[in-house]
C-alpha cells in the first residue's frame, strides 16, 4: 500500500483532481478530534494499491484555520510516501510558495499543473521540462474538470513511490543559511522529514516544530534578535520574501504570458455580481432561487417519494401481529412508532439532496466568498462572519428552512468564534417544520390576522438570531479564537456534475448515518416515556365496555344479513376489521383506475371470502360493509381516547404536570408541555400531539376548531406558545448536527438549554404583561416583535470597544 | 517620536488605484497570514472595489483577488504608484 497525500492551495482545483483519481469509491471520515472531513480513496494502478487522501487546501504551513492545522499535522505525522502537489497552472507564481515548502520536506513529490485549459485560454505557456528540471520533480499536466491527465498522474505517482531518496531541493536563504546549519545540528529526533525543513520552521518560530525537535525556544528568540540586529531583517518577512522572490525567478524562466489586454470572464461577471447597486438584487435572486429549487421543488418531490415511504410502512405493518380490535400488541405499537419516526426524517431527504447539491454548486462556482464579501459588514457587527450568510439563509430566512443543512454548511468559516456563533445561531431561524404548528395556532385563534401574524413570525427570527449571536460572542464565546477576514475571491468555474452529485450524496449519507440513527435511539426513549406506566385498570374497564357494546352492535346488524356465517366468531370480525383498515390505507395511496383494479385483484386473491364484504357489490354485503365502517370508526375513536389516556398517565405526562409550576407563567398547562416535550423528537409531532389531545371526544372536528372551542385557552395563550416555539430549538436532529459540527457535547447542551430558557422567560414575560395590561393577542405579538427588532438594532449599533488586531509600535 | 501616520494605507487607495507595499504594522497571526498571502514590501497592490456597504474591500495582489476588512487594510502602509 502506497500512501499518497493530495496537497495544494485553496482554489487550485484539488478536489476535481481527487474526484478524477478516485472514482466513486470515496470514503469520508473525520480527522481525529476535529470536525474537518477527511476524504480518502483506494485506487488500484498497475497491480499496486494506492491510498489517496485529499488534504484541505492550505496557503502555507501555517495554522490559521482548523483545515490548515489538519493538513499540516497530516503531512508531518503520517507515513506519507508520495505528495501530489496540485497547483493552478494559470496562477503558478503564488502556488509555488507552498510547492517550495512541500519540496523541502524531502519526500517524493509529483507536481500537477491543474486547469491547463484556463491557462491555455489565457495564452499562458509553461515550459514543463524546464520547470521539472529546476524543481527536480516530475511535472504532469492535467485538467481535472475535464478528466484529463489521470493516467499521467498515476504513472508519475508510481514512479515517485519507487524513487530512492534524491537530492534535496534547496532554496538559498542567504543570510539565514548559517543559522539554519546551526539549528540543524541541534535537532536530535529521527524523522522522515528533512532536517533542513525542521530547521527552517523552527527559525520561523513555529511553536509546534520547536517543541517537536527539542530545540530551546530561548535559542530561537536569541537568533531572531541577532538577525534583527545584524541585518535589520525580520525573520518571518525575510523567509516570505525569499520564497516569493524565488517563485518570481522560476516563473519568469518557465512561463510566458501573452497579455491580450482582454478583460477576463471573472472580472466581467464581478462587475455585475459585486456591483455597488446590483450586488444585493443578485444576492436576493440567488437566495430566492435556492429556496424555489430546494424547499419548494423539494416539497414537490416529496409528493412522489412520500407514497414510496408510506407503502414501505404499510408493507412493514403487514408483517406485524394484527390488532385484536382495541387491543394492539405492544410490538406492533412500537414498530409503528419507530417506522413513523424514521419516515418523518427520511421524508426530508429529497429536500436535503437538492440543498446540498446547490451548496456544492455555489462552492464550486466561487460565489460563496462573494456572498461573504457583500454581507460581511452587517454580520461583523453581530460577531458573525460574512460566511455566516449561507448557513443562516438555509436555516430559514423569511420562508421556512432547515437548521440541519444550515449547521452543516458552517464548516468553511475560518474564524472559529464566528463559526461556533453561527452554529449556535442557525437553530433560531425559521424551521419549516414549525410552520404547520404556527398555522394550527393562527388558524384557531387569529384566522383574520393570519398574514400579519405570519409576517411577524417569519421576520422576527432574524432579529432574534442576530441578537443571540451578538450576546454569545460577547460572553460565552469571547475567549474563542478569532481569525482575520482575509479571503481569496477565486476565478469563476463551472462545477462538474460528478463533483456536485458526489458532494450531495456524501452529505445526505452523513445525515442518514449520523442523524437518523441517533434520533431513532431517542425515539425509543420517548416511546417508553409515553407508553408507561399505562392506563389504570378502572379506565381500561370502561374502554372495554364500550368496545363490547360496539361489537354487539355489529353482531346484531350482521345477523340480519346472509353473510353472517363469515363473521359469527369474534376472531373473524377482527380479521374483517383489519382487512378493511388495511385496504383503506393502501387505497389512499392509489389513484389511477388501473392501479385500483390491480389492488382489488390482489386483495381478492388473498382474501376470497372476506374481501367482497370490504368492497361490496351490493345487497347484504353492502349492509355488512356499512356496519364494518361504523365499527372501524368506533375502534379508532376508542384507540384515540386510550392513547390520550395513556399519554396523560405516562411518565412524559407526569413530567408535563411537574413542569406546570414553571410553565404556568407562560400560560402552558400540562397538555401543552407534553406537546412541546414530544415535539422535540421531530417538530411535526407537536401538531400531531396537540391535535390528538384535543381531538379527545370531539371526533370529526378539525384540530383548529377543537382548540379554539376548548375555552381553556385565549389568544394570549396562543401567542405565548408561538413565542416559545419561535425561540425553542427545532429538533433533536439539529442538536445532533450541532454536536457534530462543534465537536462538543457541552455546546450541544448549551444549544438546547439556552434557547428553552430564553423561550420560557420571554413568553412568561410577555404573557404576564399582556394579561396585566389587557393587550390583545395581536398586540402582544406586535410588542414582542418590536422589542426583538429594537434589541437587534441597538446591539448592531453599539460599538465593540477593543481593536481586533494589535499594531506594532 | 516621528510616526508614519501621514503615510497612506491600503484602505486609502481609491478604486482602480495602484500602490506599492511599504510596511506592514500587523503582528502575530495576522502578520503571518498577510505574509503568506503575499503582502511583502515592494509588492504592487491594486484597489479593485469596495463592498456595496463600503467594507470590506477587494484588492488584487500577486495576480489574484483578495478581500479583507478595512480595519486590517489600515495596517498595510503603501506608496501611491502611478
Amino acid at each position: 500500500m502506497v500512501n499518497v497525500a493530495l496537497a495544494g492551495q485553496p482554489n487550485s482545483g484539488k478536489s476535481t483532481i481527487f474526484n478524477m483519481l478516485s472514482g466513486v469509491n470515496q470514503h469520508v471520515a473525520n480527522y481525529p478530534g476535529v470536525t474537518v472531513d477527511k476524504m480518502s480513496a483506494n485506487v488500484k494502478y498497475a497491480g499496486n494499491n494506492y491510498q489517496i487522501v485529499d488534504l484541505p487546501g492550505t496557503y502555507s504551513f501555517s495554522m490559521f484555520s482548523l483545515e490548515e492545522q489538519v493538513a499540516k499535522t497530516f503531512l508531518l505525522d503520517e507515513d506519507t510516501d508520495v505528495i501530489v502537489n496540485v497547483v493552478d497552472a494559470s496562477n503558478l507564481r503564488r502556488n509555488l510558495y507552498l510547492t517550495f515548502q512541500l519540496l523541502e520536506l524531502g519526500k517524493p513529490v509529483v507536481l500537477v499543473l491543474n486547469m491547463m485549459d484556463i491557462a491555455a485560454r489565457r495564452q499562458i505557456t509553461i515550459d514543463i521540462e524546464q520547470l521539472s528540471l529546476l524543481l527536480n520533480v516530475q511535472v504532469v499536466k492535467a485538467t481535472g474538470s475535464k478528466r484529463l491527465g489521470k493516467a499521467d498522474i498515476m504513472a508519475a505517482i508510481a514512479t515517485a513511490s519507487q524513487q530512492e531518496q534524491t537530492q534535496l531541493f534547496k532554496i538559498n536563504y542567504n543570510q539565514f543559511e548559517p543559522y539554519l546549519a546551526q539549528l540543524e545540528e541541534q535537532i536530535s529526533i529521527e524523522s522522515t522529514i528533512s532536517r533542513r525543513w525542521l530547521a527552517i520552521k523552527a527559525l520561523e518560530g513555529d511553536a509546534l516544530i520547536v517543541e517537536k525537535t527539542g530545540i530551546k525556544q530561548q535559542l530561537i528568540d536569541d537568533l531572531t534578535d541577532e538577525i534583527h540586529k545584524r541585518y535589520d531583517l525580520d525573520v518571518d518577512q525575510g523567509f516570505a520574501r525569499l520564497r516569493y522572490d524565488n517563485a518570481d525567478t522560476l516563473f519568469h524562466e518557465c512561463v510566458k504570458e501573452h497579455r491580450s489586454g482582454q478583460e477576463n470572464l471573472t472580472n466581467k461577471i464581478d462587475r455585475v455580481v459585486l456591483n455597488h447597486w446590483l450586488a444585493f438584487p443578485v444576492l436576493g435572486a440567488v437566495i430566492y432561487l435556492i429556496y424555489q429549487l430546494s424547499i419548494v421543488g423539494g416539497y414537490e418531490l416529496t409528493n412522489y417519494t412520500w407514497p414510496i415511504l408510506a407503502s414501505i410502512k404499510n408493507w412493514i405493518i403487514g408483517w406485524l401481529p394484527q390488532a385484536q380490535f382495541i387491543d394492539v400488541p405492544p410490538i406492533t405499537d412500537f414498530v409503528i412508532w419507530m417506522v413513523n419516526s424514521t419516515i418523518a426524517l427520511l421524508n426530508y431527504v429529497p429536500i436535503f439532496f437538492i440543498l446540498f447539491g446547490l451548496i456544492a454548486i455555489l462552492e464550486d462556482v466561487g460565489y460563496m466568498p462573494r456572498m461573504a464579501f457583500i454581507l460581511d459588514r452587517v454580520f461583523k457587527r453581530y460577531g458573525l462572519h460574512g460566511q455566516s450568510t449561507l448557513p443562516l439563509v438555509l436555516g430559514g430566512a423569511l420562508v421556512g428552512g432547515c437548521a440541519v443543512p444550515g449547521v452543516m454548511a458552517t464548516k468553511g468559516i475560518a474564524d472559529e468564534r464566528a463559526r461556533l456563533a453561527t452554529i449556535l445561531t442557525v437553530p433560531y431561524m425559521n424551521c419549516m417544520a414549525k410552520v404547520p404548528f404556527y398555522t394550527l395556532l393562527l388558524g384557531a385563534f387569529f384566522p383574520e390576522q393570519m398574514t400579519l401574524m405570519m409576517f411577524y413570525i417569519s421576520t422576527v427570527t432574524l432579529f432574534i438570531a442576530l441578537s443571540v449571536a451578538r450576546l454569545i460572542t460577547a460572553t460565552f464565546l469571547s475567549n474563542k479564537e478569532t481569525a482575520p477576514f482575509i479571503m481569496e475571491l477565486p476565478a469563476y468555474h463551472l462545477p462538474t456534475v460528478k463533483g456536485v452529485l458526489l458532494s450531495a450524496l456524501q452529505r445526505v449519507w452523513l445525515y442518514i448515518k449520523k442523524v437518523v440513527t441517533i434520533v431513532l435511539a431517542i425515539a425509543v426513549v420517548l416511546f417508553v416515556l409515553l407508553q408507561y406506566p399505562g392506563i389504570p385498570a378502572e379506565t381500561m374497564g370502561q374502554f372495554r365496555l364500550s368496545a363490547e357494546k360496539a361489537l354487539s352492535d355489529f353482531d346484531h346488524k350482521a345477523q340480519k344479513t346472509g353473510h353472517y356465517q363469515l363473521v359469527d366468531e369474534q376472531m373473524e370480525v377482527f380479521a374483517l376489521l383489519n382487512l378493511y383498515d388495511q385496504y383503506k390505507a393502501q387505497r389512499m395511496l392509489t389513484s389511477s383506475k388501473e392501479a385500483v383494479d390491480s389492488l382489488d385483484q390482489a386483495f381478492m386473491a388473498a382474501n376470497p371470502e372476506l374481501f367482497p364484504l370490504v368492497r361490496p357489490q351490493g345487497g347484504d354485503a353492502k349492509k355488512i360493509n356499512k356496519a364494518v365502517r361504523k365499527l372501524s370508526k368506533v375502534s379508532k375513536k376508542i384507540r384515540m381516547a386510550m392513547k390520550n389516556e395513556k399519554i396523560s398517565n405516562s411518565f412524559l405526562g407526569m413530567f408535563g404536570r411537574a413542569l406546570e409550576p414553571v410553565s404556568q407563567y407562560c400560560g402552558f398547562d400540562w397538555r401543552i408541555n407534553v406537546a412541546f416535550l414530544s415535539s422535540f423528537a421531530a417538530r411535526e409531532s407537536a401538531v400531531a400531539t396537540l391535535g390528538s389531545i384535543y381531538e379527545n371526544g370531539q371526533q370529526g372536528q378539525r384540530a383548529e376548531n377543537a382548540l379554539a372551542s376548548d375555552g381553556a385557552y385565549t389568544p394570549l395563550h396562543a401567542v405565548a406558545m408561538l413565542i416559545f416555539m419561535i425561540l425553542s430549538p427545532p429538533c433533536i436532529a439539529t442538536m445532533v448536527v450541532v454536536k457534530l459540527q462543534s465537536n462538543s457535547y457541552r455546546w450541544m447542551a448549551f444549544a438546547t438549554i439556552f434557547p428553552i430558557s430564553l423561550g420560557l422567560i420571554t413568553s412568561a414575560l410577555f404573557f404576564t404583561m399582556a394579561t396585566h395590561l389587557g393587550w390583545s393577542g395581536e398586540e402582544m405579538m406586535r410588542y414582542f416583535y418590536l422589542s426583538a427588532a429594537a434589541i437587534a438594532i441597538a446591539l448592531g449599533l453599539s460599538n465593540r470597544k477593543k481593536p481586533e488586531w494589535s499594531v506594532s509600535k | 517620536m516621528p510616526t508614519s501616520i501621514q503615510q497612506p494605507s491600503l484602505a486609502d487607495l481609491i478604486t482602480g488605484q495602484q500602490g506599492v507595499i511599504q510596511d506592514c504594522l500587523a503582528q502575530g497571526t495576522l502578520k503571518l497570514k498577510l505574509l503568506n498571502m503575499g503582502f511583502i514590501p515592494g509588492t504592487k497592490v491594486t484597489m479593485i472595489r469596495n463592498a456595496p456597504l463600503r467594507d470590506p474591500i477587494e484588492i488584487s495582489i500577486q495576480n489574484y483577488l483578495l478581500t479583507l476588512r478595512r480595519s486590517e487594510a489600515k495596517l498595510i502602509m503603501v506608496k501611491y504608484h502611478g
